[in-house]
């Protein structure tokens, strides 16, 4: 994310004039990093595509093969599965996780007292690695007597919930772990947003008689509008690219409930070897987020004029 | 001003440059980092130079299967064979180079050739590795010993294809049902003598996890349902019932899912989840390493498992080595089956013929391979020792090799060395001997079997109304395409 937001920068506008010589001075600090980029970003990029038109032993080319790995992806019978969980994913992160960071955002910036507290706890879960945050949940969803919720559920007399293995709820408590981990960040940058707002704007309506609502929905709310809509794209570029939580939570199960497309480029890699046909998922996932990419460029460009 | 700081900025790149490039300097010395990678316990083992009267060139010898760090006395065993080994071998180096296989870094270390010469694989992987062109024929080297017609026939199969044999066997393995004796005593499952009753069909297994669970509370069965080992267990289970999953017709791989007898079969496996709610909380999260953990801590009283594994629930898990008894997988309306296969060694597509041939010697001072040379005996017999010290069963191998003096020294060194009471192991290998009993994994494309079985697992033991005559239809038909895609050509 750094770094479309530092290529941002560099399409400012620029005199169109010979290259100068201040300009040379700037390309050969940049060519460490972009020889470094070339090596290891471009290249194994290009290649990747290469490899999903050939047939391939290990990773050693063999036969040009057109796009038949990408027929074969297709007719795969885990791939449609995994293409609809993704858009489940993406509703349940939009309906769960996209509204909670605004929410805390607002009720930490009206909080008076132990502001920097709730800010500094809210972000916390953030400094967790993230595979520790997931099998973590994952022993608060353990099914029977021994998950951590299960157990807390028995002091108040509930029976023991089945969690991560019912598979219509796979995939919204998945999605909540993830939140819990995630919320806190992107909470800090609408805080950011919000401690931006003119304060005047504020005490005026706060004369005018305005409560906390309408101060909310005819300020807060329309200011932070277009940084809500940045951080709603990036959110589902993110979240399309899911992997290790259903990896690691519950391994793509029930009977594929949760099984993702980066789940299934991993199948493809390291658990058949198939390597032509994880680099042809790649590629077309790769061009899904090339357009929300492409979306994203649009919405912040105009929010900047 | 200005000037300095243009050419300080210009010095500092080329600077930066310059040290890039020298990173990517090719790395001559590969060979000495990889000797300081092994423990220092283990440089003594490394060979002297003493006793060179052939002057043979110098060469490495890497060994995948080294144990890890955390084994200390399996080490010391294997620096023992590695003497052995070097005043025969002088001038080959013995390089400890652990290796688990794993396959996320599998195929990274076999393409930049730095697989250790011989390593241990997972019984699935053979063909695999096979066909990604990943290791070695060493048809010459196993014909020149004559080893290629000492081996068990149906694991030659497992380990060659074109008629071309990429690998030997660690061990065989035939599943069996291992259980957990503490339990059983607990649920006062045991005989006169103090034998466990185990269940000798699956109706009567569903009955005695019952009591298991009713007077112990802990699970009667440890199902899988995690990954392709889920699979793996029920294409034995559905044997069992009549069914077989995979048929030949005209030399292409027929689809056999959805059957009357397999399907119940997933019948009997939903029951044991709803009816009879035996298994652990969570079979979806259950793969063959946690099995062996609810074994040996008695969370879970029986396990499919196989001989070739019992070290997991005693010497991993804790197990006491007297608490754990092998027995045969029960029989169904079907018949009696026991899967079987075997724990390949494989050996490096970049390793030479002498660095072959000195793993196949290695094997010999280990006693794994098909000799009954006296050093082949020792290996044997440390082998059985480091056991019994560390409280793992010294049971009988399954019959990997087929030579008799192999057979008869192995059964020896193991009556020897014998540190469990093997009325609790007979009957399992009474019945691996018994006609038709073993049977090897369906062919066709087992992994993509095992892998739609696991699906159907996952559904019927979390759905409650989960409709498994469809499950299985569904898994069927996708089982059908991907052999259609991948093996009927």
């Amino acid at each position: 994310m750094a770094e479309t937001k530092n290529d941002l920068a560099n399409r400012t506008p620029r005199t169109t004039s010979r290259m100068k010589r201040k300009d040379l001075t700037g390309w050969l600090i940049m060519l460490p990093t972009l020889l470094l980029f070339a090596f290891f970003v471009w290249e194994p990029l290009v290649e990747s595509i290469r490899l999903s038109l050939y047939t391939a032993k290990g990773i050693r080319l063999e036969k040009f093969v057109g796009f038949s790995n990408y027929m074969k992806v297709l007719k795969h019978p885990d791939f449609l599965a995994a293409f609809s969980n993704t858009f489940v994913y993406i509703l349940w992160s939009l309906i769960i996780g996209f509204l909670v960071p605004i929410i805390i955002a607002v009720l930490i910036t009206e909080t008076t007292h132990f502001r920097s507290f709730f800010r500094v706890g809210v972000y916390f879960p953030n400094i967790m690695p993230g595979l520790a945050t997931v099998l973590m949940w994952g022993f608060f969803f353990r099914p029977g007597n021994t998950g951590v919720l299960n157990i807390l559920l028995d002091k108040i007399g509930v029976a023991p919930q089945i969690w991560l293995t019912n598979p219509k709820w796979t995939i919204p408590l998945i999605v909540l772990a993830m939140t819990w981990k995630g919320a806190g960040s992107t909470a800090l940058i609408y805080m950011a947003g919000i401690s931006n707002i003119n304060p005047e704007l504020y005490e005026a309506a706060t004369i005018d008689g305005a409560g906390i609502l309408s101060r909310m929905r005819y300020i807060t709310v329309p200011s932070i509008f277009s940084l809500g809509k940045t951080l709603l794209i990036l959110q589902i570029i993110s979240v399309f690219q899911i992997i290790y939580e259903p990896l690691v939570m519950t391994n793509g199960g029930p009977n594929n409930a949760s099984i993702s497309i980066m789940q299934l480029v991993y199948n493809y890699a390291f658990r058949d070897y198939n390597y032509p046909m994880a680099a042809a998922l790649s590629v077309m996932m790769s061009i899904v987020l090339i357009i929300l990419s492409g979306l994203y460029f649009k919405i912040t460009a105009s929010k900047e004029n | 001003m200005k000037k300095t700081k243009r050419l300080v900025s210009m010095l500092m790149c080329f600077l930066l440059i310059a040290t890039m490039l020298v990173g990517c300097k090719k790395d001559n010395n590969t060979a000495n980092t990889s000797k300081n990678d092994t423990p220092a316990t283990t440089e003594e083992a490394t060979p002297t130079e003493a006793a060179t009267d052939t002057p043979a060139e110098k060469f490495q010898l890497k060994l995948g299967i080294w144990p890890e760090d955390t084994l200390p006395d399996d080490i010391k065993l294997h620096e023992g064979y590695v003497k052995t080994f070097n005043e025969t071998h002088p001038n080959v180096e013995v390089v400890p180079d652990h290796y688990k296989y794993a396959t996320d870094t599998f195929v990274s270390l076999a393409e930049s050739g730095n697989l250790p010469t011989i390593f241990e694989t997972w019984y699935t992987e053979p063909q695999k590795l096979i066909n990604g062109g990943f290791v070695a024929d060493i048809t010459d080297e196993l014909k020149a010993r004559g080893w290629d017609t000492a081996m068990n026939p149906s694991i030659l199969n497992l380990l060659s294809k074109d008629g071309k044999i990429y690998g030997i066997p660690r061990d065989g393995y035939a599943l069996g049902l291992m259980v957990n004796v503490e339990l059983f005593e607990d649920a006062g499952l045991v005989d006169a003598n103090g034998y466990p009753k185990y269940p000798k069909t699956w109706d009567e297994l569903a009955q005695t996890a019952k009591t298991i669970k009713d007077k112990t509370g802990q699970a009667g069965l440890c199902l899988l349902a995690k990954d392709n080992a889920g699979g793996w267990h029920f294409s034995n289970i559905a044997w069992a019932f009549g069914a077989t999953l995979t048929l030949e017709k005209d030399g292409k791989f027929v689809a056999n899912v959805n059957t009357p007898e397999a399907i119940k079969a997933m019948e009997y496996v939903k029951s044991l989840k709803w009816d009879y709610d035996v298994l652990t909380p969570d079979p979806t999260n259950e793969d063959w390493g946690t099995g062996f953990v609810n074994l040996g801590t008695s969370t879970a009283a029986m396990y499919i498992a196989a001989n070739d594994a019992v070290n997991q629930p005693t010497q991993v898990n804790g197990l006491p080595v007297d608490k754990l008894s092998l027995v045969p997988m029960p029989a169904g309306p079907g018949g009696q089956y026991s899967l079987s296969g075997g724990t390949p060694y494989m050996f490096s597509k970049d390793a030479t013929p002498d660095q072959i041939n000195a793993a196949l010697d290695y094997l010999e001072v280990m006693g794994k391979a098909p000799v009954a040379t006296d050093d082949a005996i020792a290996g044997m017999k440390a082998d059985a020792q480091n056991k019994n010290d560390n409280g793992v069963p010294v049971i009988p191998r399954f019959p990997c090799w087929v030579d008799q003096k192999v057979l008869d020294a192995e059964s020896a060194v193991q009556k020897e060395y014998s540190n469990v009471d093997m009325n609790l192991y007979n009957d399992y290998f009474n019945i691996i001997k018994a006609d038709g009993n073993l049977r090897l994994e369906e062919p066709g494309s087992a992994q993509d079997l095992y892998a739609e079985l696991t699906k159907v697992l996952q559904a019927v033991i979390t759905d409650k109304k989960a409709d498994v005559a469809s499950l299985m239809k569904t898994a069927n038909d996708n089982y059908q395409k991907l052999l259609d895609e991948n093996v009927n050509k």
